[in-house]
């Protein structure tokens, strides 16, 4: 195939690509030329290379077809390493010296493949073939993947990381034109003038879209070239206009945010890329208006054998010669249903391409008969291509004669040799962005074409340009943006200003396109599988007229059920070609009209998105919000290891040279139970609450009562949603009487303040209450250990800290290292311990004080795990871990925290009393002791009642929490089990087994209060 | 992805800066001990879910922190109003009275 | 609520503050403004700041509030007011940020809690909680519209909005230097690494801090 390395460039008076900058590149391991301007489709296609893919079922060789975003073959693999992209349109890739580039299909090779013995009996493949085939057994469907996906191909993955950056940008404009053909050019001068905000954007390298393509043709008075390049200077001119090219409009929301994505260094040599800089950039747009000048694509005839390598759709032809100076072949034949493909074979014949043009009309254009003519062009009227002759290329042509009125064979026809194949049926409308949030197309049967109107949906500031309305002459479609682009600017109280814009243009005058999208071959529908060449509608998935045909014999009726078990238009393309050719040729054998069967539904992305650029900044460090506490850098120089609380990060534990995540939790929590540990508590949630109604409010948030606190007095809190499941706890303290401080979980403070905010503002705004959030305000340090009050003692003279002046449960004002600071004297340790509050600019400096002062005692600190094995080893519950939303006080066994005689119905109190939350044999929380006190069971393990584990096995319930407790010296556990509270209490039925990976444990149901039960330890 | 008008901040804002509240004028039983199970369920549980337009409750959780009604039709997301709580009460009576 | 005034610490302390950002050790990495780089930020550290909440209904409160600073407190939404003292940024209709500098939050509390003494209304000092970046230079626009979804054009001088950053919330205001980012003190980290990684395409500089305060 590529071996055979014909020169096809052509030196073309307006082709954009430089021929004095020649650029190296590889494909497939091969080297080639070509030049600065190229995509890496038209250096192929300039080097002769033919075959650049196989196809996704048959293994059948194929070639590019297109020249930008409908490209369905032409899928290659970028780059190597970190920065490989598999997938990319080679039609869409820009060339670069020292490009790396390879297939993503053709297994082994793209000479062979394997399929392609299939394609050979591809009567055994039909629609729904791997439905159909690889049904059972089910257990070998990972092997049927594994087998089928290696032979589709596809491209690879990177399974590097990615070492390039990407990034999001937010913009609010007046005016988003999508497209910068001729069309959303005119409309983005327009609106520019007026002075609004305009953004454009384009998906090519260079603005013009099609004009690119067709230089010959002038606009008032000046080349196409020159009549764009002036209007970007004014453009460039204008401080309200901003220009994106290499940036595609990929999804269209709700109330115009559209999302577009930029390619801002993958053209560049990788010499020349700056790491500075974004690869991809997705930008987010606003838009009070939107003038969708998408344009259109042209779409080919389908007829036999038409995916051979070499054939290509007329436009494709057109812009290959016009714009990058390539002609495909020596010896063209151009098949057409309309006028459109004649400038191009006329521009190719013009470069000295022998054409041939086969018209399927009766009568064609009598101007074009006239330009053809003079150029030597012979032109067959009222003939088709019913299939291409050729193995691994198209050599050749079977020409038959049409009737006039109807698609049918009436005749035979020359067979015609040739290198290169082009046809056009016709242009379909690119109204994928329009349909995006809810739009339908119409179908437009003069201009044969799912058309939008010009005032596309105006009321919702969605208006249309261009081809995409259907209006494929360029005078027409200029003076009707001139005609939009005024209604436009009304709507933006602007007027227009189109002074010195000469709209006229010298196009031939087009006649009417036959109505045809599968030629016929004359014959016999039935029997003829073995030889009918295969005719493909959708060239990604492989599906052929025949395909349709079948799945319409098979009943289905709806588009949307012929499109799903076809797969047609479900590629990366999603169907730009095929689309409207497979829906016409399902209309025929249902016997309906095209808008009787419809379209099907697009939805985003227009083109695939990587996920970099989807992802922006949130990745690595940024992915997420990271909340850290004041003495961070001190826990890092401490050597602690963090684990994620929420958005919190919290030292999990401090290990020393030498400990694993054992020998360190064994430690801190022997050293705080024997001396004293401290604790970072700064993530707790905190909300100061004023008013003369916090009490009664209080009353209400949470299921105890708050009426008989004293000032200086702290209390415990559960707080219930409305269906009385337990969704947050913590303590409160009562400052004045008008005013509280609440404390909530580390992870719930934000819903909770969101919670106290709504049923204030929304059920209870009579209550005189304000909340405000001071979480961060405040640095905690929990100083934790029967030796914590003499730490605190050497740092604070001016509370007094003796037993009695200053209880279990106050709270005082006080100076703690020369700073302000408030003391709660409240454990979640069972242990002596103090909670120290400072402002958290000094949080640090006492942090460091406390340690300081705390030497002599051996105060070590402790992070979340130490936490969690202490307060397990208490009883005490963690919202979150030992509850799930399903769990009320009563299965928690804390009714004592329930104020069931408050006046006022508290927050679920009312659901408390419902038939299932008040059965008394639900799951409940209770201690748990495994057999073997080295066992630590697994969090998660299921509690059964033998170790029996033959189904069925009932399931009670499972562990919440498990520990070892150095200060045990034992395994201790908490967990769920059925009617638990008085299985704990009969001896008999107070044995259950924890069943996790593969083994069931014996364990004794007991009251989770494992350490000082009578409070000793606290009350000192 | 669509923009909502905060009547407290009164500007247009994107939606990323609020949060849905759920099925606004769900009205808590006032005498909750009196309610029936079937009752208080419906209260919990059972939402309207309209196809069409929709009133429910906002938070500008990014901005002012405030809950308001927003008029949303769930079919396509376009939006009726947004109003404060006591404004919304007024529109909402006066819609249900025309119904 | 406390009695601030350090005179009660014993010799033997001397207490130190830390900015949120100060792991950042930005005071080191200040330069005077030039065109090298797009964007110029900093943390101005340290700043005071009182919560105040109350009922723009009740003349009682405006008044105690007005005659107390000496201002017409900001009603309209997202106003803020520049006074002699700092700032007072309107966040919600009963919601507002007191921002002066840290020697004066004291005093500023003192007379706004005397004022307001029993009228219904909360005065906190949130000084740990929150810190101030500013943000200058020619792209700070541009650095900004990748992290926010507000449109800045809507942002004169004299407002203040709270918006979105990446994934959080923050206060976003305009002054003649450029912007002012007012944040909690746990985003601090966050906010300080998504705008240095935002504005790496133009050039991040840490900016010398004039009379920020
Ligand atoms: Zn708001």
């Amino acid at each position: 195939m590529s071996d055979n390395r014909m020169n096809n460039r052509i030196k073309h008076p307006h082709s954009k690509v430089n021929l004095n900058k020649p650029l190296s590149f590889t494909f497939d391991g091969k080297s080639y030329q070509g030049f600065a301007g190229d995509t890496l489709a038209s250096a192929l296609l300039a080097n002769g290379v033919k075959v650049v893919a196989r196809s996704f079922k048959y293994g059948r060789p194929r070639g590019i077809i297109g020249a930008g975003a409908e490209e369905p073959n032409a899928l290659v693999q970028i780059d190597t390493g970190a920065r490989t992209t598999p997938d990319l349109k080679a039609t869409q890739v820009e060339l670069y010296e020292g490009l790396v580039a390879g297939r993503t299909s053709g297994w082994p090779s793209l000479a062979f493949d394997l399929k392609s013995v299939g394609g050979k009996f591809s009567r055994f493949m039909p629609a729904g073939f791997y439905y159909k085939t690889f049904k059972a057994p089910v257990k070998m469907w990972p092997i049927y993947e594994n087998i089928i996906r290696r032979a589709a191909g596809y491209g690879k993955s990177p399974i590097e990381a990615d070492t390039e950056t990407y990034d999001h940008q937010h913009h609010h404009v007046d005016l988003l034109v999508v497209g910068g053909g001729a069309t959303g050019l005119l409309a983005a001068l327009l609106a520019g003038r007026s002075g609004v905000k305009v953004l454009l954007v384009d998906d090519q390298s260079e603005l013009g879209g099609y004009l690119l393509s067709m230089p010959n043709v002038k606009i008032g008075g000046l080349t196409a070239q020159n009549w764009s390049a002036n209007i970007i200077a004014e453009l460039a001119s204008l401080p309200n206009v901003t220009i994106l090219t290499r940036t595609t409009a990929f999804a269209l929301h709700d109330m115009n945010m559209i999302q577009a994505v930029e390619l801002l260094q993958d053209h560049l040599p990788h010499s020349a890329r700056n790491a500075t800089q974004r690869r991809e950039r997705m930008h987010r747009i606003r838009a009070t208006k939107v003038v969708l000048a998408a344009g259109a694509f042209e779409r080919p005839l389908v007829f036999g054998n038409n995916d051979l390598p070499g054939i290509m759709t007329a436009s494709a032809l057109t812009t290959y010669i016009n714009r990058y100076g390539v002609a495909c072949g020596k010896n063209a034949v151009i098949m057409t249903s309309n006028d459109l493909a004649y400038q191009g074979a006329v521009d190719l014949a013009a470069a000295g391409v022998k054409v041939t043009i086969v018209d399927t009309r009766e009568h064609i254009n009598p101007e074009w008969a006239n330009r053809t003519n003079k150029l030597g062009i012979k032109v067959y009227s009222g003939y088709g291509v019913s299939e291409a002759i050729g193995t691994s290329a198209v050599q050749g042509v079977k020409l038959v004669k049409l009737g006039a009125l109807k698609n049918i064979v009436t005749g035979s026809g020359p067979d015609i040799s040739c290198d290169v194949l082009a046809s056009s049926g016709g242009l379909s409308p690119t109204v994928h962005l329009f349909c995006h949030d809810g739009g339908r197309p119409k179908w437009d049967e003069a201009r044969l074409a799912f058309v939008v109107s010009a005032n596309g949906r105006a009321k919702d500031g969605i208006f249309c340009v261009g081809a995409i309305t259907g209006v494929f002459a360029l005078q027409e479609g200029l003076a009707k943006t001139r005609i939009t682009l005024a209604e436009v600017l009304t709507d933006l109280d602007k007027t227009i200003d189109d002074s010195g814009l000469a709209l006229e243009t010298d196009e031939i005058a087009v006649t009417p396109a036959r109505h045809i999208f599968h030629v016929p071959d004359g014959k016999d529908v039935h029997g003829t599988i073995f030889t009918r060449p295969k005719a493909f509608v959708d060239f990604q998935n492989d599906v052929a007229v025949s395909d349709i045909q079948l799945a319409v014999r098979e009943n289905y009726r709806s588009i949307e059920h012929i499109k799903r078990y076809t797969a047609l238009g479900f590629g990366t393309d999603q169907g730009k070609l095929s689309n409207v050719n497979g829906f016409a040729i399902a209309a025929e054998a249902l016997g309906k009209t095209i808008p009787e069967v419809g379209t099907t539904t697009y939805r985003p992305a227009y083109t695939p998105v990587s996920f970099g650029a989807l992802a922006g900044a949130h990745v690595g460090i940024t992915f997420e919000p990271r909340r850290y506490t004041a003495m961070q850098a001190t826990h890092e120089a401490y050597g602690a290891e963090f684990e994620d609380v929420g958005q919190w990060i919290r030292p999990w534990y401090f290990a020393k040279p030498g400990e694993d995540i054992h020998a360190a939790v064994n430690r801190e929590c022997l050293a705080t139970r024997n001396s004293v540990g401290m604790l970072d508590a700064s993530t707790l949630g905190k909300i100061d609450i004023r008013g003369k109604d916090v009490r009664e409010f209080l009353n209400r948030i949470y299921a105890n009562a708050w009426t008989q606190l004293a000032v200086g007095k702290c209390r415990y809190g559960l707080m219930l949603d409305e269906a009385g499941m337990v969704m947050d706890d913590g303590v409160t303290a009562c400052i004045t009487d008008t005013h509280f401080l609440m404390t909530t979980t580390s992870g719930g403070a934000a819903r909770v303040m969101t919670w106290l905010e709504k049923w204030h503002q929304t059920e209870w705004p009579e209550l005189e209450v304000y909340m405000t959030s001071v979480t961060d305000h405040w640095t905690t340090a929990a100083l934790v250990g029967p030796k914590s009050r003499d730490v605190l003692a050497k740092l604070c003279t001016d509370i007094d800290l003796s037993k009695d002046a200053f209880k279990f449960m106050d709270w005082r004002d006080g100076t703690v290292a020369g700073v302000p600071a408030r003391v709660f004297r409240i454990s979640f340790s069972g242990e002596l311990a103090y909670e120290v509050n400072v402002d958290a600019s000094y949080g640090n400096y006492v942090w460091n004080e406390l340690m300081k002062a705390g030497k002599e005692f051996d105060i070590t600190p402790y992070g979340t795990e130490t936490m969690h094995v202490l307060r397990a080893e208490k009883g005490f519950i963690i919202v979150g871990q030992d509850t799930d939303g399903s769990v009320t006080p009563f299965d928690l066994d804390m009714a004592w925290a329930v104020g069931m005689k408050k006046p006022y119905s508290f927050l679920g109190k009312r659901s408390l009393a419902r038939s299932d939350t008040s059965r008394t044999d639900r799951k409940q929380l209770v201690g748990l002791l495994p057999e073997d006190p080295n066992v630590v069971l697994k969090e998660g393990a299921q509690l059964i009642n033998s170790s029996d584990i033959t189904p069925p096995v009932p399931m009670l319930g499972h562990v919440t929490s498990s520990y070892y407790s150095a200060f045990l010296g034992r395994s201790i556990a908490m967990g769920f089990v059925i009617d638990g509270i008085k299985r704990r209490d009969e001896e008999g039925r107070n044995i259950v087994y924890a069943w996790a990976e593969g083994k069931a444990v014996k364990v004794k149901i007991v009251s989770s209060v494992f350490v000082d039960a009578e409070g000793a330890r606290h009350n000192v | 992805m669509f923009v909502i008008r905060c009547p407290h901040c009164c500007e247009v804002r994107e939606e990323e800066e609020f949060s849905y509240s759920g099925e606004a004028f769900v009205a808590r039983p006032s005498a909750p001990e009196i309610e029936s199970d079937e009752n208080w369920g419906d209260y919990l549980f059972m939402k309207r879910n309209v196809k069409g337009w929709h009133w429910e409750m906002w938070g500008h959780s990014s901005g002012c922190r405030k809950f308001f009604v927003v008029k949303r039709n769930t079919a396509n997301h376009s939006i009726g109003g947004a109003w404060s709580l006591t404004e919304a009460r007024k529109e909402y009576d006066a819609e249900e009275a025309n119904a | 609520m406390f009695n601030s005034s350090q005179s009660n610490q014993t010799s033997q302390f001397k207490p130190v503050m830390q900015s949120p950002l100060h792991p950042f050790g930005l005071a080191a990495k200040q330069e005077k403004v030039n065109g090298t780089k797009g964007v110029w930020a900093n943390e101005v550290p340290l700043l005071g700041y009182i919560s105040l909440r109350g009922n723009v209904q009740n003349a009682a409160f405006i008044n105690a509030v007005n005659s107390a600073l000496g201002i017409s407190l900001p009603t309209q939404p997202c106003s803020m007011l520049d006074s002699s003292f700092g700032s007072i940024l309107w966040l919600s209709t009963d919601e507002w940020l007191l921002i002066c500098p840290r020697e004066q939050r004291a005093t500023l509390q003192k007379l706004l809690e005397t004022a307001l003494q029993g009228i219904h209304s909360q005065v906190f000092d949130n000084s740990g909680g929150f810190t101030s970046v500013i943000l200058q230079g020619k792209n700070a626009s541009d650095v900004l519209h990748h992290c926010t979804v507000y449109d800045l054009s809507a942002l004169q001088a004299g407002k203040v909005v709270g918006t979105t950053f990446g994934k959080v919330s923050l206060f976003l205001q305009q002054d003649k230097n450029g912007y002012r980012l007012v944040f909690r003190r746990s985003f601090a980290d966050y906010i300080w690494r998504y705008l240095e990684r935002s504005a790496l395409p133009y050039g991040f500089g840490i900016a010398q801090l004039n009379d920020e305060r």
